[in-house]
């Protein structure tokens, strides 16, 4: 008990004569420093970063909506995104058919998107209108904020009704409510009945930005490019009533697809499924990759502020040879000089690693503000941060303290 | 006082050390036998290269022997591992030096209780026992200055009670007033012979043959060997201040 208690005052002691020997040299000790505190100050933010893009990636994955598969008519590549040449048919009659055929399926939303101008009262606005059902709003959890969403028998009378997201009505309309509101849509006149929730924005990805119109009415009244039949639709929403109809529901489609296109065995799927449960699992993924990037960069200035701590930390030894002479010839333990070089390295680490971290959650806080964009810094973070700071200074302190140990005592005493 | 029977505090036989410097074989200590008894002040003089100094450093344990054999408290130095030596620096021997060699911007306190660290002593206790060594010194009231806040004379001062402040067997203090003036060297000879009466065993090295007047005992050193060992006949006192 009493060794414990002494071990732990001669730590204590090492610390004070740490700093007194620290501020002996300020100048250089903030230096020195300096190298830790940028090196952890970009770890941090980079872990930070990486933390929100993770979240950014989760909530943009919820505002698709739970349990939703999309399916495109494009053959799944292995290696890079596909090309304009793979585009393959997928029709509203196809929609249908998996609605029947395949089991769980709650509802299918056919899409076609396209870009279009909208005017008003000497405003415009580019955006991009999305051609559906009233099956959209309910599978993509997409409700309205004011007015309506399209209705079924908007659908059925290709009623020249728009539903605007939050950004379009920004553009379009100030001071004024929208709803009820004409606007022309690539020339062509319609109402607005209904404003979009808002969803915000998503790693500068605007999800505001979008109106929506009945189906009908957008392949008839504007002009659609990816069309190549009467009924051909840009994808599919389809809604699962749940997790394990929605991981079934992937090969079901296929299929059902395969059969209806009567793509002979061997040939591959020209359709593409993606599930929301995959969209999270490959994003997540690719974000963990973007993070791991980030602090791998970010961990060269701390790599750098390590070796800056190791150089000033032989500096040290060579001036204070003196010092370790007389504190062996009083009976210090090639330990104690050791340990006390360890902990004066360590100290200047953790002082370095601690600005760094303020600084990080001020930088965090400001990004926040300014870019929109959350960066958040756990108090595992916080804590690893400091841990870090002071294995850094232990593995760059190591070998100059070492070598302080490793001194004469008779030869340290003579130098001057 | 040498025939007093008693052990023998410190015992050299054939004591050997050689250094090589730039390829030339320098014998700073070639065969010097003799032993201290406890409650001696010895005198160690000599000229400079006369190994007085090296003499000085193995029997402290900062310097390893070539050959021969050193016996402190009845322990074969030699035989000892650097941690174990730095133990016996530790409990045995107390050191002052020719530049005082105390810490610059630490109070005379704390410098007094930097062996007490080493020897795992708690802080009350360490601050307790540094306090007294200097009270006893007459540094009551300069208890927390640095050493630039103290003059030479007060510096030794603070070193001697760093020194004693283990209880050590014994005192080395080399060329101790080789850095003060006449009449602060005579203080600190005159606090030597104080702790010589209260029992304690002081080797002093010295090249001034006045200050080896107020040791009992000198021994000479010339080319690594003894030249001379006798009591000192006319032996000076000092009133310390």
């Amino acid at each position: 008990m009493n060794g414990l208690l002494g071990t732990l005052a001669g730590w204590g002691v090492n610390v004070a004569i740490a700093f007194t020997a620290l501020r002996t040299n300020l100048m250089r000790s903030i230096l020195t420093t300096l190298g830790v505190m940028i090196g952890v100050f970009s770890v941090i933010l980079a872990v930070a970063v990486g933390n929100g893009a993770q979240v950014s990636v989760t909530e943009q994955i919820a505002t698709l909506g739970s349990n939703m598969a999309i399916v495109v008519p494009e053959p799944e590549r292995a290696n890079g995104p596909p090309r304009p040449g793979d585009r393959g048919r997928l029709t509203e009659r196809d929609g249908e058919a998996i609605a029947r055929q395949v089991p769980g399926v709650v509802a299918v939303a056919p899409q076609i998107r396209t870009s279009v101008q909208l005017v008003t009262g000497g405003r415009s606005a580019s955006t991009q209108a999305v051609g559906s059902t009233e099956a959209f709003g309910s599978i993509s959890n997409l409700g309205t904020s004011d007015g309506r969403f399209i209705t079924k028998s908007d659908v059925g009378s290709a009623a020249r009704v728009v539903v605007i997201g939050q950004t379009v009505a920004d553009k379009l309309f100030v001071d004024v409510n929208p709803i009820g509101e004409k606007v022309r849509i690539n020339r062509v006149p319609f109402t607005v009945i209904g404003l979009l929730e808002s969803k915000g924005s998503n790693l500068g990805n605007d999800n505001d930005d979008q109106i929506v119109v009945p189906i009908t009415t957008l392949r008839q009244r504007l002009s659609t490019a990816t069309a190549q039949g009467p009924d051909d639709v840009t994808l599919l929403f389809v809604g699962f009533e749940d997790e394990d109809t929605l991981v079934a529901g992937d090969r079901e489609i296929k299929s059902l697809l395969r059969a209806r296109y009567r793509v002979s065995k061997g040939k591959i799927t020209p359709f593409t499924v993606r599930t929301t449960k995959e969209i999270a699992e490959t994003s997540g993924e690719v974000t963990q990759i973007f993070q791991a990037v980030l602090v791998a960069i970010a961990s060269i200035s701390l790599l750098v502020g390590g070796i800056g701590i190791m150089n000033i930390m032989l500096v040290s030894v060579t001036e204070r040879t003196r010092e370790i002479g007389l504190r062996m010839a009083l009976g210090a333990k090639r330990s104690d000089i050791r340990n006390q070089f360890l902990v004066e390295a360590a100290v200047l680490c953790i002082i370095g690693g601690g600005i760094g971290l303020l600084l990080a959650m001020v930088a965090a806080a400001i990004f926040q503000q300014v870019a929109d964009f959350p960066a958040p810094i756990g108090l595992d973070t916080a804590l690893l941060a400091i841990a870090f700071s002071g294995v850094i200074g232990l593995v760059f302190g190591g070998y100059p303290a070492i070598r302080a140990s490793r001194l004469s005592p008779i030869e340290a005493l003579r130098s001057e | 006082m040498r025939t007093k029977m008693t052990a023998p505090l410190l015992e050299t036989q054939d004591l050997i050390k050689n250094y090589v410097i730039g390829g030339e074989m320098v014998h700073a200590v070639n065969g010097v036998s003799l032993r201290i008894d406890q409650g001696e002040f010895v005198a160690i003089m000599g000229a400079s290269g006369s190994g007085k100094s090296t003499f000085m450093n193995m029997i402290g344990c900062l310097d390893v022997p070539t050959s021969g054999v050193l016996r402190l408290d009845g322990i074969d130095t030699r035989t000892l591992n650097s941690d174990e030596l730095a133990e016996i620096r530790n409990r045995k021997i107390g050191f002052v030096f020719q530049q005082f060699n105390l810490l610059a911007r630490t109070s005379a306190l704390d410098n007094v209780a930097v062996p007490l660290i080493y020897a795992g002593v708690g802080p009350a206790e360490r601050r307790q026992r540094a306090q007294a060594r200097l009270e006893a010194m007459g540094l009551g009231n300069r208890l927390l200055n640095t050493p630039a806040k103290l003059s030479g004379g007060q510096q030794q001062r603070v070193a001697i009670a760093r020194a004693l402040v283990t209880n050590p067997l014994i005192l080395l203090a080399d060329e101790p007033t080789g850095a003060l003036d006449t009449q602060t060297s005579l203080d600190i000879m005159g606090i030597f012979q104080k702790l010589n009466d209260e029992g304690i065993t002081l080797v002093v090295v010295t090249h001034e043959p006045d200050i080896a007047e107020y040791a009992a005992r000198r021994i000479v050193f010339r080319d690594g060997k003894v030249i001379e060992d006798a009591a000192v006949t006319s032996r000076r006192r000092a009133e310390p201040a």
